[in-house]
C-alpha cells in the first residue's frame, strides 16, 4: 500500500474504518484497535480470495450478505498455533515456575486467546507430568467460538504430529509423546482425561473484563495483532487478573515494554518472556 | 503583651532583695530606738539617783554645819559661826526645793521630804534658834537648860533616820525601775529574734515566689518545646508564656522560629510530595496531569494549564499537555508560539509572571454553582539549560502568597530536567516500541503467511479429497458390488467346504479311534491276562513281555483318547456341560490320585487352597478335573527333583478385566508349579499346539505325544478361561489355568471375546496379540490401508518372539517388514536397501546397539529424515534422552503396545504434505 498515492491511502484508512465499525456495530467484535496493517491484508487476501474491487464493496457484502460477516471474522482471527511452541519456553517453564507452583494449594491458569487449544493441550500435558494437573484449572478463552469448539475435542490433524513431537521432546517431556493420543489416518486424538479442569470459554481481550485472579496468564503471540494502545489496555488488564506473584508469559516476540506496566513485574526468565508480578 | 508593664527576672530578684533590706532596716531602727530609749531611761535613773542621792546629802550636811556652827556659837559665841549657820539654812533650803521639785510626781517622797522640812524647820524652832538667842542674851542657864533637856539632838536623829528612809525608798524605786529596764530589755531581745524570723520567712517566701515565677515559666516553655518536637503534625503548636519576661522573649524568637521552619517544612514537603509524585512517570502527558493538578491543589489554584515546547520543521510551539480546571475540562489555548499573549511572553523573556489586576472579561472560572473571575494569574517558564521547556499557567479566585509562589519557583527548578528526561525517555520508548512494532510486523507477517499458505493447503486438501472421494465412491460402488457378490458366493463354497472338511476330519479321527479301540481292548484285556500268568505256564521273561504290551496298548488308549477328544473339540463335538462341583473336594480327590507319583518319584507334593474359595463353582466338573490332571502329571513328568505345587487361589474382582466380568464375577486361578527342567520362551507358544513339544530331544527323554496341553489349552477355552505360561529354562514352569463360575453355561460368541486371554509367550506378544485378536475383529478401513500398504518397515532387534509378534501384526496392515538382528545387520540392510520408510529400533542388541546404531545412520549414512522409532524400557529418561541424543526421531516404551504403536507409526508414516 506504499506505492499508493497519499489520496488513495487516506480513502482506504477511511474504508476500513467504516468496515471495522460496521463489524463492531453488527456483531460486537472491535477490530477498530488492531494492528491496522494486518487487518488491512486480512481484508485485501479476503478481496483477493472472493474477487471483490473495493473495500466498500467488502462493507456492502458485510452489512447485506448472509454468512459473509463471519467469514470476514474468521479471516480476521489468526490461529496460528502448535503444540509446545517454542519448546525452549515450556522447558524454562518447567525449570523455573513449576518449582513456585508445587506449594500452591490450586492453581489458575489462564490461557487467552487459545486458538484451537494446542497449547493448551500443552500446558495440560506438562502439568500432568510435573503432578500439578489435579490441582489446576486452566481457563481457555478466545473470542473465537468456532475455534473454541476445535480445541474442546482436543484432535489435531496428523500430520502436524511429527513437528509437535520434535517440540514435545525438545520441551523436556517426560515420556513418550504417543502416550498421550491416538490416531487414525486423518487426525491425532489426544487422551479425554486432559480435558479434565480445562474450561474453555469465550472471551474477548478487547472489550471483556477479568472473571477470575490467576496464578498465571498465558498470552503467546495474540497481542501483536493490537494496536500499542490497545496492547497497553491489554496489559492492565492482565496485571489486574493476577495474583501477587503471578506469572505472565508472552509470545517470544512480545515485551511488556510498557512504561507503566514495567514496574509491576520481574523477569524470570527474560528469553522466554515469563515475568512475575510483584506486589 | 504590650499593655503589660516589663518585669524582668533581674528586677525581680533586686525587688526580692529590696523588700528583704527594708525589712531589715525597719527591725534595725525599730531596735535602736528601743535601745537608745532604754538607755536614756537608764542614764536618767542613775543621774537622778545620783542627784537625790547628793542633794540629800547636803542637806544633812547642811543641817550638820548648822548643827555644828550654832554649838560652836553657843561655846565660843564668836559670830563667825553665826555665819556658817545662816549660810546653811539659807543652802538647805533651796537644796531641799530642788529635792522637792526631783520628787515632783512622787507624793509619798514629797510627803517625806515634808516631814524632814517639818522636823528639821523644828529644830531650828526648838534648839538652834533658841540657844542662838539665849547666848546673844547670855542667859546660859537657859542654854544649859535647853541642852540639858536637848530637843535638838532628838531632831538630829529623826532627821537622819527620815533621810536613811527617804534614800532607802528612793533607792527601792530605782530597783524597781531597774526591773522594769531589765524586762524591756528582755522583751527588745525576743523582739530583735522575732524580727530574724519574720523577716527569714519573708526572704524565702520572696525567694520562693520569685524562683517559681522564673521555673514555672522555664517549665512551661520546655513542656511546649518538647510538645512540639513529639508532635507529628505539620502544624505545629506555639509556646505561650503569660509573664512578660526574658523567657517570653525567648518563646517569641522560637515562635519566630518556628513559623519559619513550619514554612520552610511545607515547602520541602511539598516539594517532595510533587517530585515523589511525578518520579517514575515515563509519559509527558501523565508527567503534566500530576504535575499540575499536584501544583494547583498545593497553590490552591482554580484553573492551570501546562504547555510543552515541541519543534516541528523549526517552528518552535509550546503544546497544551494537561490541564487542571475545578469544574471545567476545556481549560487554556490548545498551543501557542513564543511571544504569543502573556503566556508566549513569558516563555521569550524566561521570565514568571504575576498577575493581579485580571481584567473583567478574562475567562471566568466556573463552579457548579456559577463562574467567579479569577484573580490572579501566575505563569511560571520551566527552564532546562537555558531554554524554555514548558510552560505552567496557573489561575485563582484567592491570589497566590508569598509561599504559594516560592514553592512554585523551588519546584519548577528541578522540573525541568524531569521533563527532559522523559521527554528523552519517551523518544527511546517510540523507537524502541518502532523497532519492536517491526519485529511484531515481522512476526505477524510470518503467521499470516504460515496461515495463508495452511488455509491454501487445506483448501487444496478438501477439494482434491472431495474429488478423489466422489470418484473413488463411483468406481468403488460398482466394483463392491461385484466384488462382494463373488465374495459372497465364495465364502459360501468355502464355508461349506471347511464344514465338510472339519466334518470329514473329525468323523474319520472318531471312526478311527473308535475303530481303534475294539481290537485294542482285545489286546489290552488279553495281555492283562497273559501277564497275570495265572497258569503259571509261562516264563517270567514272557510274563514281563505281557506286561509291556499291556502298559503299552494303555499309552495307546491314552493316545486314542486325547486324539478322540481334541478330534471332538475341533469338530465342536464335545459336550461342555456346567454343573456345580464341590472346591473342596479336589484337593483330597488330587492328593488321592498323584500322592503315589510324588513318593514315587520322591518329589514334595503340595496343595494348597485359599480360604475365600467358594466351595460351589459351576463348570464342567470332568474337564476341569481332566486339565489339572493334565497339568499335573506333565508337572510330575518334567519334573526330576525339588518339588510340585497345586494353587486355587479365587481371583479379586480389582483383577478382573471387564469382559471377564461380564462373563462371570467368580473366577479361579488355579496354578501349577514345578521345579522341572523347564521351557525355553522361544517354545512357549509352540507347546499348546497340536503335537508339539519343546524339542525332540525332549520326546526322546520323557515321550508322550504332546497333545496333553493342547487339550488342556481347547478345554480351558471351552469352560470360558484360558491357560497360560510362565517358564524359563531349567527353572521350572509355572502352569496357570483361570476359569470363570459359570452356571448358566456359555454363549458361543463370548469364546471369541475370550480367546484374546489366549495363552501368550510372553507379556509383549501376549498383548500384541491381544490387540490384534481384536483388530482382526474390526475392518480395516480404506485409508487405513492406504498409509500403510507398501510401506517398508525394518525391525532392529535380537529377540526373535518380538519381532515374530511385530511382524505379524504389520504385515496384516499392509506393510512390507525387514528384520534385522542387530545394529550391523541393519546398516547391512540400510545400505542394500534405499526404500526403507521406517525403523523400529530396539535399544539393547548384542555387537552394535541402538543407540550406536542410529548415530552412524544419522551422522555417517547422513540419512536424517529416515523416520526412527526407539524401543526403550520404560521409566528410564536416560534411555529417552539418550536415544534422543542419537537422533531417534520419536521413542515408545517397553512393553508395546500395539494401539500405540499404530498410533506412532501413522504419524511418522504420513507425508508431512498430505
Amino acid at each position: 500500500m506504499d506505492g499508493f498515492p497519499l489520496q488513495q491511502k487516506m480513502q482506504t484508512d477511511l474504508e476500513i474504518d467504516l468496515l471495522l465499525e460496521a463489524i463492531f456495530r453488527l456483531s460486537g467484535f472491535d477490530f477498530r484497535q488492531y494492528n491496522r496493517p494486518s487487518i488491512s491484508r486480512r481484508i485485501s487476501n479476503r478481496m483477493r480470495m472472493d474477487n471483490i474491487p473495493t473495500i466498500s464493496h467488502v462493507l456492502e457484502k458485510v452489512i447485506h450478505e448472509n454468512g459473509f460477516l463471519e467469514q470476514l471474522l474468521n479471516d480476521f482471527s489468526i490461529n496460528v498455533t502448535e503444540m509446545f511452541r517454542n519448546p525452549s519456553f515450556f522447558n524454562a517453564f518447567r525449570r523455573e515456575v513449576v518449582p513456585y507452583l508445587r506449594d500452591y494449594p490450586e492453581i489458575r491458569i489462564w490461557h487467552a486467546g487459545c486458538a484451537t487449544g494446542e497449547e493448551v493441550f500443552s500446558m495440560a500435558i506438562l502439568l500432568q507430568e510435573e503432578g500439578l494437573k489435579d490441582k489446576a484449572v486452566i481457563y481457555a478463552t478466545d473470542m473465537n467460538e468456532q475455534v473454541l469448539e476445535k480445541a474442546k475435542k482436543g484432535v489435531f490433524p496428523i500430520n502436524k504430529m511429527q513437528a509437535y513431537t520434535k517440540n514435545y521432546m525438545l520441551a523436556g517431556g517426560h515420556h513418550a509423546f504417543s502416550e498421550y493420543y491416538k490416531t487414525d489416518y486423518q487426525y491425532a486424538y489426544f487422551h479425554p482425561s486432559l480435558l479434565k479442569n480445562i474450561i474453555f470459554a469465550q472471551h474477548n481481550l478487547v472489550t471483556d473484563q477479568s472473571f477470575n485472579e490467576f496464578h498465571i496468564i498465558m498470552c503467546r503471540n495474540v497481542l501483536i495483532y493490537f494496536s500499542s494502545d490497545l496492547q497497553n489496555k491489554v496489559h492492565y488488564l492482565f496485571s489486574e487478573s493476577l495474583s501477587n506473584n503471578g506469572f505472565l508469559c508472552l509470545g517470544d516476540k512480545e515485551t511488556i515494554r510498557f512504561e507503566d506496566i514495567i514496574p509491576k513485574y520481574k523477569e524470570i526468565v527474560g528469553d522466554e518472556k515469563i515475568y512475575q508480578k510483584i506486589e | 503583651m504590650f499593655n503589660k508593664l516589663k518585669v524582668g527576672i533581674r528586677r525581680k530578684i533586686t525587688l526580692g532583695y529590696i523588700v528583704i533590706i527594708l525589712c531589715l532596716l525597719a527591725s534595725v531602727l525599730i531596735l535602736n530606738n528601743q535601745i537608745i530609749s532604754l538607755q536614756k531611761e537608764r542614764n536618767y535613773i542613775i543621774k537622778n539617783n545620783s542627784h537625790i542621792h547628793a542633794v540629800t546629802n547636803c542637806i544633812e550636811k547642811y543641817i550638820l554645819d548648822m548643827e555644828s556652827s550654832q554649838r560652836g556659837f553657843v561655846i565660843t559665841g564668836e559670830p563667825s559661826y553665826l555665819e556658817t549657820y545662816y549660810e546653811a539654812g539659807e543652802k538647805w533650803r533651796s537644796d531641799f526645793n530642788e529635792l522637792y521639785q526631783l520628787f515632783e510626781n512622787k507624793p509619798t517622797q514629797q510627803q517625806k521630804l515634808n516631814e524632814i522640812k517639818a522636823t528639821i524647820e523644828h529644830w531650828i524652832t526648838t534648839s538652834g534658834e533658841p540657844s542662838i538667842e539665849f547666848k546673844k542674851e547670855n542667859k546660859a542657864e537657859a542654854i544649859w537648860e535647853l541642852y540639858k533637856v536637848d530637843v535638838g539632838r532628838k531632831d538630829m536623829e529623826t532627821v537622819r533616820a527620815q533621810f536613811e528612809s527617804l534614800r532607802s525608798e528612793v533607792n527601792a524605786s530605782m530597783q524597781a525601775k531597774v526591773n522594769d529596764l531589765d524586762k524591756r530589755n528582755s522583751i527588745v531581745t525576743h523582739t530583735l529574734l522575732g524580727i530574724l524570723v519574720f523577716i527569714s520567712v519573708v526572704a524565702i517566701i520572696i525567694a520562693n515566689g520569685i524562683s517559681r515565677s522564673i521555673v514555672k515559666t522555664l517549665t512551661q516553655v520546655t513542656q511546649t518545646i518538647q510538645e512540639i518536637a513529639a508532635s507529628k503534625s505539620s502544624q505545629k503548636g506555639r509556646i505561650h508564656v503569660r509573664t512578660n519576661d526574658e523567657i517570653n522573649d525567648l518563646a517569641v524568637a522560637t515562635n519566630e522560629l518556628l513559623d519559619i521552619l513550619e514554612r520552610r517544612e511545607w515547602l520541602q514537603l511539598n516539594i517532595a510530595e510533587i517530585v515523589t509524585k511525578y518520579q517514575g512517570i515515563c509519559a509527558i502527558t501523565k508527567l503534566a496531569e500530576t504535575f499540575l493538578s499536584e501544583i494547583a491543589q498545593k497553590t490552591q489554584s482554580s484553573l492551570g494549564a501546562f504547555y510543552v515546547r515541541e519543534t516541528t520543521d523549526n517552528n518552535i510551539q509550546f503544546v497544551k499537555k494537561a490541564a487542571f480546571a475545578d469544574a471545567r475540562d476545556d481549560v487554556g489555548i490548545e498551543s501557542f508560539k513564543l511571544g504569543q499573549g502573556l503566556i508566549g511572553q513569558c516563555a521569550l523573556e524566561k521570565k514568571i509572571l504575576i498577575y493581579n489586576d485580571i481584567p473583567e472579561d478574562f475567562r471566568l472560572i466556573g463552579t457548579s454553582l456559577g463562574e467567579v473571575p479569577p484573580k490572579s494569574i501566575f505563569i511560571v517558564p520551566i527552564i532546562f539549560e537555558n531554554d524554555v521547556i514548558a510552560v505552567v499557567e496557573l489561575a485563582t479566585m484567592t491570589g497566590f502568597n508569598e509561599q504559594q509562589q516560592r514553592l512554585v519557583k523551588q519546584v519548577i527548578e528541578t522540573f525541568g530536567l524531569t521533563i527532559n528526561s522523559v521527554l528523552g525517555r519517551m523518544e527511546i520508548v517510540r523507537l524502541l516500541n518502532e523497532s519492536r512494532a517491526m519485529t511484531e510486523e515481522l512476526q505477524m507477517q510470518s503467521e499470516e503467511l504460515q496461515a495463508q499458505s495452511e488455509e491454501l493447503q487445506m483448501q487444496t486438501e478438501e477439494l482434491t479429497v472431495i474429488n478423489e472421494q466422489l470418484e473413488e465412491r463411483t468406481n468403488e460402488a460398482e466394483l463392491k458390488t461385484r466384488e462382494l457378490e463373488q465374495a459372497k458366493r465364495e465364502l459360501e463354497e468355502s464355508a461349506e467346504q471347511l464344514l465338510l472338511n472339519s466334518n470329514y476330519k473329525s468323523e474319520f479321527l472318531a471312526n478311527m479311534s473308535h475303530e481303534l479301540r475294539t481290537p485294542l481292548n482285545s489286546i489290552l484285556i488279553l495281555s492283562e491276562m497273559l501277564a497275570e500268568n495265572s497258569q503259571s505256564n509261562l516264563s517270567d521273561e514272557e510274563a514281563e513281555f505281557a506286561k509291556v504290551i499291556h502298559s503299552s496298548g494303555e499309552d495307546l488308549l491314552a493316545l486314542i483318547n486325547d486324539i478322540l477328544d481334541l478330534s471332538k473339540v475341533e469338530a465342536g463335538k464335545l459336550d461342555i456341560s456346567f454343573d456345580e462341583m464341590n472346591m473342596s473336594e479336589v484337593p483330597v480327590q488330587i492328593e488321592q490320585t498323584f500322592a503315589p507319583v510324588a513318593t514315587k518319584k520322591n518329589l514334595q507334593f503340595h496343595i494348597s487352597k485359599e480360604k475365600n474359595v467358594t466351595d460351589i463353582f459351576f463348570t464342567d466338573e470332568k474337564r476341569f478335573k481332566q486339565i489339572l490332571k493334565n497339568l499335573l502329571s506333565n508337572a510330575f513328568k518334567f519334573t526330576e527333583q525339588g518339588s510340585v505345587n497345586l494353587e486355587i487361589k479365587q481371583l479379586g474382582q480389582e483383577q478382573l478385566t471387564n469382559n471377564m466380568q461380564d462373563l462371570s464375577a467368580d473366577w479361579l486361578e488355579i496354578t501349577v508349579t514345578d521345579t522341572g527342567i523347564g521351557i525355553p520362551k522361544d517354545k512357549h507358544q509352540l507347546i499348546f499346539e497340536s503335537f508339539q513339544q519343546a524339542d525332540g530331544a525332549i520326546v526322546r527323554k520323557y515321550g508322550g505325544t504332546g497333545l496333553g496341553l493342547s487339550i488342556c489349552k481347547e478345554l480351558a477355552r471351552l469352560l470360558g478361561g484360558w491357560i497360560s505360561l510362565q517358564s524359563e529354562e531349567g527353572q521350572g514352569s509355572t502352569f496357570t489355568l483361570t476359569i470363570p463360575s459359570l452356571p448358566n453355561g456359555i454363549e458361543e460368541q463370548k469364546y471369541l471375546e475370550l480367546a484374546i486371554h489366549e495363552v501368550g509367550a510372553t507379556n509383549e506378544v501376549h498383548e500384541l496379540e491381544e490387540e490384534e485378536q481384536l483388530s482382526e475383529v474390526q475392518e480395516f478401513s480404506q485409508h487405513e490401508v492406504e498409509v500403510f500398504q507398501g510401506k517398508n518397515i525394518l525391525i532392529v532387534d535380537d529377540d526373535y518372539r518380538n519381532i515374530y509378534a511385530l511382524k505379524n501384526a504389520l504385515e496384516k496392515r499392509g506393510m512390507d517388514i525387514l528384520v534385522a538382528k542387530d545394529g550391523i545387520e541393519c546398516l547391512d540392510i540400510m545400505q542394500s536397501n534405499g526404500g526403507i520408510d521406517l525403523i523400529l529400533m530396539d535399544i539393547m542388541m548384542p555387537n552394535l546397539d541402538g543407540y550406536e546404531t542410529m548415530s552412524i545412520i544419522r551422522k555417517q549414512l547422513n540419512i536424517t529424515d529416515l523416520p526412527i522409532i526407539a524401543l526403550t524400557a520404560k521409566a528410564m529418561k536416560n534411555d529417552r534422552d539418550k536415544s534422543l541424543e542419537a537422533g531417534a526421531s520419536d521413542y515408545i516404551s517397553k512393553p508395546l503396545n500395539l494401539d500405540q504403536l499404530i498410533s506412532v507409526l501413522r504419524v511418522w508414516l504420513v507425508s508431512k504434505g498430505s
